[in-house]
């Protein structure tokens, strides 16, 4: 909460006369609205296509093994870097791209614009609304929708009436997360927007980065706030007019039952076995590239690659796992923390917390570097060049998803289930220990999860965090990136994948001691 | 869903504090006298085997880590008040120019100062350069072949209709490449603006994209997603060195060329060391090494032979230094023109 504080206040002193210049220039108003129509565009397809993958993974009455493969491909994209997708892209859909040329022949094909930078953008966010709709639906009480069914409800009536009003704190919450994940996302339009598409943080970046401007660049990235805090309050108004209680702890044995159709379960399965391919496909390509010489020159087979990470690199891959490692229980608890005093507590300035905790979020990570970059080089706070400041800023700039997972799943727990605990007698605290922690646990594992991902991905921010002292593999793979080595690159990526996927199981298998019903292994990041 | 709350809370109670005092309490500063830390502009493949050399001549240890130049240049300035490195190594000169305007460098000359001309020095000596770096035009060899056509050797023959729509080149808001460039049009019009800006209008259609760094259109020139580029010889050569099937050619009007260089950092920790380096850099002890690591900057240093091979490529090529005032006092309003009538038409 100090970081965030110190933030806002640090930033907010002189920006008002940099806003206005902002509102009157015609280019960075133009970026503006193309960063607005790419962020709702980005959040309504990023939840439809998240909600399909949740849908189907809780309803669908999938074989295990099955789901854990779709499960797999869902986290490809959050596990990864964007320039390599961004790159896969322009190979694959260039003018001279392996589909788009080689294969369909397509000629005068241009790359650069909204659809690529939105179809990428959809991509990399989407599992993000996965992970925070699935635990949702998993905990809607599927009584209620059998239910519904056998008062003689059509399905689709039912999914309409019972399932979907039921996510609606979900969803509202999935579309926050993406749509400030698509303001803030530099990344990604810096390679695919091109010149016809200018979007505002790619503006901020390059208003510090190319006119060394930080006053403009920082100016630039708060009039990305302001949409941010009005989807934000939006969503707040429209879920906190309702109640979406489903976890009443009356609950009988769960009767098992149909709730979607065979022919409809088979074009759900069809439709997210579409999006996975495309995911495969460009991680394959990931993979090809790691283990040839140079792709699109010489494309013999060899191990160099690997070998370079595994010795110039292997600091960098020692103080990621490193701070990866402290970051991810961290934020895991303040996600979690926050989340259950915003949604349960009263108390003067609940509210704005919960607004200056999303801030971090939804501002461009350039700023939020640079931002911590003055805050904390001086005394008193001397913290450049630790690793303290990189694990501060993945806390703080990660941790709202767990926040707003845990408030949605909040939302749906009876405030009953509590008071009756009190009442027979337990204290707040073994009432929060005993009943409200094992209930929002899943939420806390969502947090956790995304934390430690993007303590492995993360590149906007922690370009300006790292130091001499520590180093990460993602600016690794960057500097790669930009000295055209796509290789050395590539092998970082398929590493990075590999071991964040190793981390998840292990945790997966822990776990399992501690939780009595076995659940696939990736489940756990989204709850189960 | 029973948990064993005690089995978690020992091991955090165990591991956290543990974890956290050997990782982070610990930072690993560099404060040994025989240390001297440094941002690199030169991509690391170029800046290691430098301050390797130069670790072996000295006995002095190189601290550093790489950043393109808009973020090393954001991150000093950031870091004004308690800096904490001693030397800015590499990048073009433009940066260190604004460097200087933020105040950020502590003027120091070396003793290779008054044998550099004046283009490669600061009249303070608040930078110096390390090495000078020309544009190149750089072709696909498949996409020249396929279209029939020879390496560019006019600016003219980029206005062919068969590279519309297939030239990358670096964006001006961002790029010191771009901006070398726009002048390079300016020179060779006789700095008639009028006449270069209808050059660039012309050449618009057949550019696909202005990339943000003034390599980032190197690999999609490789990989033939685009036809041809503009950019700096270290970048041009480099691809080709990586295999991509690529040529490399100059205009007959002539094309421009930017120094690199490097500077002390106002109040660094180590100022003893830092110019113990930019001594060793400004002079032929490095700058002799480039072709040993095939480092394709051409020497700042009169005394330094230019490698043969790269020799080779600039024989019959026209280079101009950028005139550093003109651009200078041109450069904010060039590059506004540019954005309202090339980029933004």
């Amino acid at each position: 909460m100090m970081l965030s504080r110190v933030l806002s206040d640090g930033e907010g002193g002189f920006t008002f006369s940099g806003i206005a210049a902002v509102v009157t220039d015609r280019h960075h108003v133009r970026a503006f609205g193309n960063s607005l129509l790419l962020a709702t565009l980005v959040g309504f397809i990023g939840t439809a296509v998240g909600f399909l993958f949740a849908f189907t993974a809780a309803r669908g009455r999938l074989p295990k093994g099955l789901l854990t493969w779709i499960d797999a491909a869902v986290l490809l994209p959050l596990v990864s870097p964007p320039f390599t997708t961004a790159i896969a892209m322009i190979f694959s859909f260039g003018p001279r791209g392996l589909i788009t040329y080689d294969l369909l022949g397509l000629k005068n094909i241009t790359v650069y614009g909204l659809s690529s930078t939105l179809f990428s953008e959809v991509l990399t966010y989407f599992p993000i609304a996965y992970l925070t709709l699935r635990p949702i639906l998993a905990a809607i009480d599927s009584n209620l929708e059998g239910m519904a069914l056998s008062l003689g409800a059509t399905r689709w009536g039912v999914f309409r009436t019972v399932t979907l009003p039921l996510c609606v704190p979900g969803l509202a919450n999935a579309f926050l997360l993406l749509f400030a994940a698509s303001l803030a996302d530099f990344a990604t339009p810096l390679i695919l927007a091109g010149n016809v598409f200018p979007v505002l943080p790619t503006q901020a970046y390059l208003q510090i980065t190319g006119l060394f401007d930080l006053r403009g660049g920082a100016a630039l990235s708060l009039a990305l706030l302001f949409p941010a805090l009005g989807v934000f309050l939006l969503q707040r108004y429209w879920v906190g007019r309702r109640h979406y209680v489903t976890v009443t702890g009356k609950g009988a044995g769960q009767v098992p039952f149909d709730s979607i159709a065979p022919a409809m379960r088979v074009a759900l399965l069809a439709a997210c076995a579409m999006v996975a391919a495309i995911i495969v496909y460009f991680y394959a390509l990931l993979l090809y590239a790691s283990l040839i010489v140079a792709l699109g020159a010489n494309h013999a087979f060899t191990l160099q690659h690997y070998r370079v990470i595994f010795t110039e690199g292997l600091k960098a891959i020692g103080d990621t796992l490193i701070i990866a490692g402290i970051a991810m229980p961290l934020g895991g608890l303040y996600g979690l923390l926050l989340g259950y005093l915003v949604a349960k507590k009263e108390f003067p300035g609940r509210r704005s917390m919960e607004i200056v905790s999303m801030i971090n979020y939804a501002l461009p990570g350039t700023i939020v570097g640079i931002a911590y970059l003055v805050a904390f080089n001086d005394p008193p706070l001397v913290l450049t060049g630790t690793a303290f400041i990189i694990v501060a800023c993945y806390i703080f700039r990660y941790g709202p998803t767990g926040i707003r997972a845990t408030v949605a799943l909040l939302q749906q727990i009876d405030k009953s289930l509590e008071e009756a605990s009190q009442g027979l007698g337990a204290s707040s605290s073994t009432t929060f220990r005993r009943i409200t922690l094992p209930l929002v646990l899943p939420a806390f594992f969502a947090g956790l999860g995304v934390v430690f991902i993007r303590s492995m991905t993360a590149i906007s921010a922690t370009i300006f965090l790292v130091s001499l002292s520590w180093t990460l593999v993602t600016v690794k793979i960057l500097e790669n990136i930009t000295e055209l080595s796509l290789g050395p690159a590539a092998a970082f990526s398929v590493l990075v994948v590999a071991i964040v996927f190793v981390v998840i199981a292990l945790i997966g298998w822990v776990l399992k001691f501690f939780r009595s019903a076995s659940m696939p292994v990736t489940s756990l990041i989204g709850g189960g | 869903m029973t948990i064993n709350h005690s089995a978690l809370a020992r091991a955090a109670r165990v591991l956290a504090p543990l974890a956290l005092g050997l990782a982070m309490l610990a930072p690993n500063f560099a404060m040994a006298a025989e240390t001297v830390n440094v941002y690199s502009i030169w991509p690391e493949n170029w800046a290691r085997p430098m301050f390797e050399e130069f670790e072996k001549a000295t006995g002095i240890k190189v601290n550093f880590i790489r950043f393109s130049s808009g973020e090393a240049l954001a991150r000093v300035m950031a870091e004004k008040n308690n800096p904490r490195i001693d030397v800015l190594f590499g990048g073009p000169v433009e940066t260190f120019a604004a460097g200087v305007k933020e105040g950020l460098f502590e003027a120091y000359k070396p003793p290779s100062f008054a044998a550099l001309p004046a283009r490669f020095r600061h009249p303070e000596g608040l930078w110096i350069a390390i090495a000078d770096d020309p544009l190149v035009f750089m072709t696909n060899n498949k996409f020249l072949k396929e279209n029939n056509l020879q390496p560019p050797a006019s600016w003219n023959d980029l206005l062919a209709p068969a590279y519309k729509n297939m030239i990358q080149m670096a964006d001006a808001r961002t790029s010191g490449t771009a901006v070398t460039r726009i002048f390079s049009v300016i020179e060779v019009n006789g700095r008639d603006e009028n006449k270069a800006f209808e050059y660039m209008k012309k050449l618009r259609p057949n550019v696909q994209l202005y990339t943000k760094s003034g390599g980032g259109g190197t690999l999609p020139v490789g990989l033939g997603q685009a036809g041809a580029g503009i950019f700096f010889i270290v970048d041009a050569l480099d691809t080709k060195a990586k295999g991509y099937d690529v040529a490399i050619s100059f205009p007959k009007e002539g094309i421009g060329t930017a120094a690199e260089a490097i500077a002390l950092i106002k109040g660094a920790k180590n100022p003893a060391v830092g110019k113990k380096l930019i001594d060793w850099a400004t002079s032929p002890a490095m700058q002799g090494q480039f072709a040993k690591y095939k480092i394709n900057f051409v020497p700042a240093h009169p005394d330094v032979a230019v490698e043969p091979s790269l020799a080779q490529v600039l024989r019959a090529a026209k280079i101009f230094p950028i005139d550093a005032d003109y651009a200078g006092a041109n450069r904010k309003r060039v590059v506004d023109r540019w954005i309202a009538e090339v980029l933004n038409p």
